[in-house]
């Protein structure tokens, strides 16, 4: 049996969609087998919660009397790119003040960057704004120093290039004899341990491995609020090597994604900070997917057990782009708390938060079964296999007239 | 057997006195010194575990007591801040002696009583979570 959006949309709207987690299927689809598991579940939810550095808000604070042109900007310190119209500003999550120490002492703190100061403004705390400008015969005000809040600002939206990556990399310190500080965290020496950072089988991306219904348009939940799919995201990589279930052995496909700030929850939307790397945003998502027929539900079926990841060196190999992987390892194992490579027993640590992932793929549940989330069906698809679109290294040309 | 933690407070007459030798030749407990030093007023903190039969280990205490060691006994030797805490479990292939753990579910669990307030989990922790007693005294 096939249903449709609107057919789903309509028992959603009736409280009789049947809703389960992507947790919750594999055990269902196992017991009852595909076929009858279709016929019986309408939406599969999603969840994953970690940090996702391509990610920034975009925030309108309305005009100032006189009016202005910001060219310079901060929020409580942290600059703001403002090369967009007079009044628009773009925070990205990675932002640190100018002058944040950095690892000038390392490994460093950074104890407060652009992602916090998201979390201020969804938490409703007043931040401060500064800007400054050459000043205009229509924009004349050259300086502004105020304290602004979200609920005050015309409109605030988070924008994410790239979030909800498709199965990611596992991390190691093969090489060097000393810990070593990454965006994938703390890495000691001689295979310490081995970090990882996906929601493996809860994630959006690995339960609809060839993008039939996560598209251009898609309705999710994000960071507490709903927000949509607006395009792929950078770096979407379609063409990477797939095993024999159709799951990337790598990270693959990515999402770019919109929402309103206003609606957002601070449980869902957290600063990080990556100690001697730098700061950061989690960023809570949970997409929901239609049971369009038993193709559908038997790739939600995907376990930790199918999703294999790939272990890099990230003290040479990594930071240099070379070498290849040291080997691939499942979220299964991963997820037990050691993993064996090479022989060696090794303590894996998860950055992105299980608990939370589950915790979101049950609010989406929750939110669908009680009628208030209906689906939406994707204008344009997100390039699949075969499309052409493909991501690769920068292709570094020499500026003509330098030796 | 009983192991009990204490943060110990040294006046600038004590820092000089053999006092922890004192109590190690006294009675018969392990004194674990997780963590030493002396301000530039001559005052002196220690962070130790003292471990042993539970009626020694309180003799043990009065004898500091007795010598005007002034004591604090945190609950827990880190702080684990469980409303900053997103369960990811960056900390736990941090925490050598295992206090720090992930259960089925992937909750994050602290056993204090395996603590041995290395430190080592804090800076892995990505949201401010985690903090040490030292760090929250002064």
């Amino acid at each position: 049996m096939t249903k449709t959006y609107e057919e789903i949309n309509e028992k959603i709207k009736n409280g009789k969609a049947v809703v389960v987690t992507a947790e919750e299927v594999i055990e269902i689809v196992k017991d009852k087998g595909a076929k009858k598991a279709a016929d019986e579940i309408d939406v599969v939810t999603t969840g994953t919660f970690g940090p996702m550095c391509s990610s920034g808000a975009l925030l309108n604070t309305g005009h100032t009397k006189p009016r202005m042109n910001y060219k310079r900007a901060y929020l409580n310190r942290v600059p703001v790119y403002c090369g967009v119209a007079a009044v628009d500003l773009y925070i990205g999550v990675t932002a640190m003040p100018d002058d944040d120490p950095a690892n000038k002492v390392f490994p460093g703190k950074f104890e407060y960057g652009g992602g916090h100061v998201i979390e201020d403004l969804v938490s409703g705390k007043d931040v401060v704004f500064e800007a400054t400008s050459h000043g205009t015969q229509c924009y004349p005000r050259k300086e502004i120093t105020a304290t602004i809040n979200i609920r005050d600002l015309p409109s605030a939206t988070l924008l994410n290039p790239r979030n909800a990556y498709q199965n990611y990399n596992v991390a190691v310190n093969a090489h060097a004899k000393h810990p070593i500080y990454t965006y994938m965290g703390i890495l000691r020496p001689n295979f310490g341990n081995a970090n990882y950072c996906s929601a493996g089988q809860l994630s959006p991306l690995l339960n609809d491995p060839n993008y039939r219904t996560i598209g251009i348009g898609t309705k999710i939940f994000l960071g507490g609020g709903t927000g949509y799919v607006f395009y792929q995201g950078t770096q979407h990589n379609p063409e990477v090597p797939r095993n024999e279930k159709g799951i990337p052995m790598g990270g693959a496909g990515t999402l770019a994604l919109v929402g309103d700030m206003k609606t957002m929850s601070r449980r869902y939307i957290r600063g990080v900070s990556m100690t001697g790397y730098g700061v950061s945003l989690a960023v809570g998502i949970g997409v929901p997917i239609p049971v369009l027929d038993e193709e559908m539900i038997a790739s939600c079926a995907v376990s930790d057990a199918d999703i294999m990841a790939p272990v890099w060196d990230y003290s040479e190999d990594y930071p240099n782009f070379q070498g290849k992987p040291i080997a691939h390892v499942s979220y299964a194992e991963l997820g037990s708390g050691r993993i064996n490579l090479q022989g060696r027993e090794i303590e894996t640590a998860s950055i992105s938060s299980m608990p939370m992932a589950r915790e979101i793929a049950q609010t989406l549940k929750k939110w669908i079964t009680d009628g208030n989330f209906l689906l939406t069906k994707p204008s344009a698809p997100i390039p699949g296999t075969g499309s052409g679109v493909k991501y690769h290294p920068f292709v570094e040309r020499p500026v003509k007239g330098n030796k | 057997m009983t192991k009990k933690s204490a943060i110990l407070h040294f006046g600038s007459d004590l820092v000089d006195k053999p006092i922890i030798s004192g109590l190690i030749r006294n009675y018969d407990v392990s004194v674990n010194i997780l963590q030493a030093s002396i301000t530039p007023e001559e005052d002196g903190t220690m962070f130790v575990q003292i471990e042993g039969e539970h009626a020694i280990v309180q003799k043990a205490f009065d004898y500091l007591r007795d010598h005007r060691v002034d004591m604090i006994f945190p609950a827990k030797n880190l702080i684990w801040d469980d409303k900053k805490c997103v369960d990811c479990g960056a900390c736990v292939a941090h925490c050598l002696p295992r206090a720090l753990t992930v259960d089925g579910s992937g909750k994050l669990q602290f056993n204090s009583e395996r603590c041995i307030a290395c430190e080592l989990c804090i800076p892995a922790c990505p949201y401010h979570a985690l903090g040490s007693v030292s760090e929250h005294l002064s």
